[in-house]
């Protein structure tokens, strides 16, 4: 048997789920630092901020300087790999794929956004809604690109490294692509937030906490999880809480 | 390659400014590739350059304009201003300035006036152009890698991709490339808003050098006083003359080294002290020679071997936090 290993997630006493544990929490804002730190500096590659005045902006005459710009670029690009690279292998080591796509999510991800206009019923989801796994995919593909790329060029800008030009050339013009897409993906990913059923979702990444009413009738496959395994691996303290919200009579 | 080109490149050997037949020859053949001798160079003897005192313009600028004049931009017209500033970068009106770097004059002599050791003065003529930097901070901060280093060791702006941002001219020590609006890819997008046109430098006749033959300059100089051949070698051949004359090489060490060896006999520290005082537009397109001056990517390098770790160091604390919290203490 594999070690028995602890579920942060579960059922709480208050009415209220935890969905994710502290180092998920810890994970996405670092990652969400990093990436908009890397954003800046790395529009600060491209000739922008002289072009459009911000050097004039007093206090921030710094960000002319494409040796400093880099040098942070390559900074946040070392925050980021470091936590891209634990969030991969502690989720692998730890067996945790709530989040990674399925087959059938394309449909599933319409069916919901339709459930939006036509006030149907959304298909059962489990933690994750199919489209929140796209996302994860389209945003994590973009990172991973996004670092590929950029490690070829921090490699090819090392004194006596001389790659071909076209691999350079395919490197720069891919990290510029990855790194759009990361921003629309971001945009994307904000924007979903303006979908009032979604915002319940947002507490989760602050407190970790969201409503259990709101699992329960959202995302009642793994509401349903959740109720089992708090009944058979004897989350004493939780399973009181279970009960009481199913008592209660939260709205199907 | 065929033999008769070999055999003219063997003459041109003999008779121009390129280097060391010996370095050029492969087993008994001589070759008319730079790519069969890895990295070429250029030596400048400022020994023997004078300027071309009794010629209107020096031969080598003349010699640079004839062979690239099909490449000088021809910009349309009217040139938009690089919003929200009020200006841009147009040099079509002063294509025939020699005494500058421009889009149109990719090579230029500048003379300075420097004290020599026994308190006299002395002029220095001093050809400049592009230094071919070994690690080329123009080339890898190119956001468009519309600048790269080729295999020659070469560095070459692209004019079709260039976007004319003219970051390579901000970290180049000596604020080389030039820039000319009105040209290029940006009047595709958003001329107004984006772009500034295209940057212009010398490119040591890459299509020459490809071809067996010399760069123009080198072929056109009368005193013999640039060189042409294998880097290494114009390397130990600039050591080898500044002993002799008892003087000093630019462009070994500037920038994290060059395929460009300036000797002088008076040190490039009163040159460059005489450069400044003579530079008075403050536009760029007149670079001093501050020795040993750094490169704009040695910060970034430094952090390169802490970027490889980064995943690794990633995955180790993964492996510790999964195991602690897997036997149940998070
Ligand atoms: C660089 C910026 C960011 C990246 C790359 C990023 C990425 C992600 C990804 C991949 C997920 C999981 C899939 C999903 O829910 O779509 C997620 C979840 C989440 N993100 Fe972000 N995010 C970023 C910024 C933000 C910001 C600024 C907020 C502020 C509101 C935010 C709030 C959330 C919330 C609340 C969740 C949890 C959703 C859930 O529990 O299902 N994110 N983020
Ligand atoms: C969200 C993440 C990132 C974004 C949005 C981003 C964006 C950019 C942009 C817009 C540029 C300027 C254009 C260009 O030169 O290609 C750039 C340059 C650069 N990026 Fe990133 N980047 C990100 C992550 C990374 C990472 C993770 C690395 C390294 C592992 C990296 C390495 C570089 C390097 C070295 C340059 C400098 C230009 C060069 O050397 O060619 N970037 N980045
Ligand atoms: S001299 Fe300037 S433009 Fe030429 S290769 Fe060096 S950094 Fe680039
Ligand atoms: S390098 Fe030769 S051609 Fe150029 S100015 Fe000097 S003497 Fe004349």
């Amino acid at each position: 048997m594999s070690p028995q290993k602890r579920e942060p997630e579960g059922i709480l006493g208050n009415g209220k789920v935890l969905r994710h544990g502290k180092i998920n929490r810890f994970v996405h804002w670092i990652v969400a630092l990093s990436i908009f730190s890397l954003i800046f500096s790395g529009f600060g590659q491209m000739p922008m901020y002289k072009r459009y005045m911000l050097v004039d902006v007093p206090g921030m005459a710094w960000t002319g300087d494409y040796a400093l710009t880099l040098t942070l670029h390559y900074l946040g690009a070392i925050v980021l790999m470091v936590v891209v690279a634990f969030h991969i292998f502690y989720h692998l080591l730890r067996r945790e794929f709530h989040i990674m796509p399925r087959k059938g999510d394309v449909g599933e991800s319409i069916q919901i956004m339709k459930a939006m206009f036509t006030g149907k019923d959304e298909p059962p989801s489990h933690k994750y809604l199919a489209e929140q796994r796209l996302a994860y995919a389209f945003i994590g593909l973009s990172i991973i690109g996004v670092i590929v790329t950029g490690m070829i060029k921090v490699y090819k800008n090392l004194p006596g490294i001389d790659l071909a030009e076209s691999t350079i050339f395919w490197s720069t013009t891919l990290h510029n692509l990855t790194a759009m897409m990361i921003i629309l993906g971001i945009f994307l990913h904000l924007a979903a937030f303006l979908v009032p059923a979604n915002r319940k979702l947002i507490p989760s990444m602050f407190s970790g906490q969201v409503d259990a009413a709101y699992v329960e009738h959202r995302h009642s496959k793994w509401w349903a999880e959740l109720v089992n395994k708090g009944k058979y691996k004897g989350y004493s303290s939780n399973r009181q809480g279970t009960v009481n919200s199913q008592h209660r009579g939260f709205p199907k | 390659m065929s033999t008769l080109n070999r055999r003219s490149f063997f003459k041109r050997t003999a008779l121009s400014g390129i280097v060391g037949a010996t370095v050029l020859t492969a087993g008994k053949e001589v070759l008319a590739s730079p790519s069969e001798i890895g990295q070429v160079g250029t030596l400048i003897d400022l020994t023997r350059c004078d300027g071309c005192a009794h010629e209107h313009t020096p031969q080598c600028v003349l010699a640079c304009r004839q062979k690239n004049q099909s490449r000088f931009p021809e910009p349309e017209k009217p040139i938009l201003d690089y919003w929200p500033h009020k200006n841009h970068e147009d040099w079509s009106a002063k294509r025939e300035l020699t005494n500058r770097l421009t889009p149109y004059n990719w090579t230029y002599v500048q003379k300075v006036t420097v004290p020599t050791a026994s308190t006299e003065e002395t002029d220095v003529f001093v050809p400049r152009r592009c230094m071919h930097c070994e690690n080329p901070p123009c080339a890898h901060i190119c956001p468009f890698s519309a600048c790269t280093k080729t295999s020659e060791g070469v560095v070459v702006i692209d004019d079709k991709i260039c976007f004319g941002g003219a970051k390579c001219r901000d970290v180049c020590p000596w604020g080389i490339p030039a820039r000319q609006a009105g040209v290029g890819l940006y009047l595709h997008g958003a001329p107004k808003y984006a772009g500034g046109g295209v940057m212009y430098k010398c490119d040591l006749c890459i299509d020459r050098l490809r071809e067996g033959k010399a760069p123009a300059c080198v072929d056109a100089c009368p005193q013999q006083a640039i060189l042409y051949g294998q880097k290494d070698a114009l390397l130990e051949r600039a050591k080898a003359r500044a002993q002799e004359i008892n003087g000093y090489v630019y462009g070994e060490k500037e920038n994290g080294g060059t395929s460009t060896f300036y000797v002088s006999p008076v040190p490039f520290e009163s040159i460059h002290q005489a450069m400044v005082e003579q530079v008075v537009d403050g536009k760029p397109g007149l670079p001093a020679m501050p020795v040993g001056v750094g490169n704009a990517m040695d910060q970034a390098n430094n952090m390169a071997k802490a970027a490889f770790f980064a995943p690794v160091a990633g995955m180790v604390a993964a492996a510790v936090a999964a195991y602690r919290t897997m036997k149940g203490d998070e």
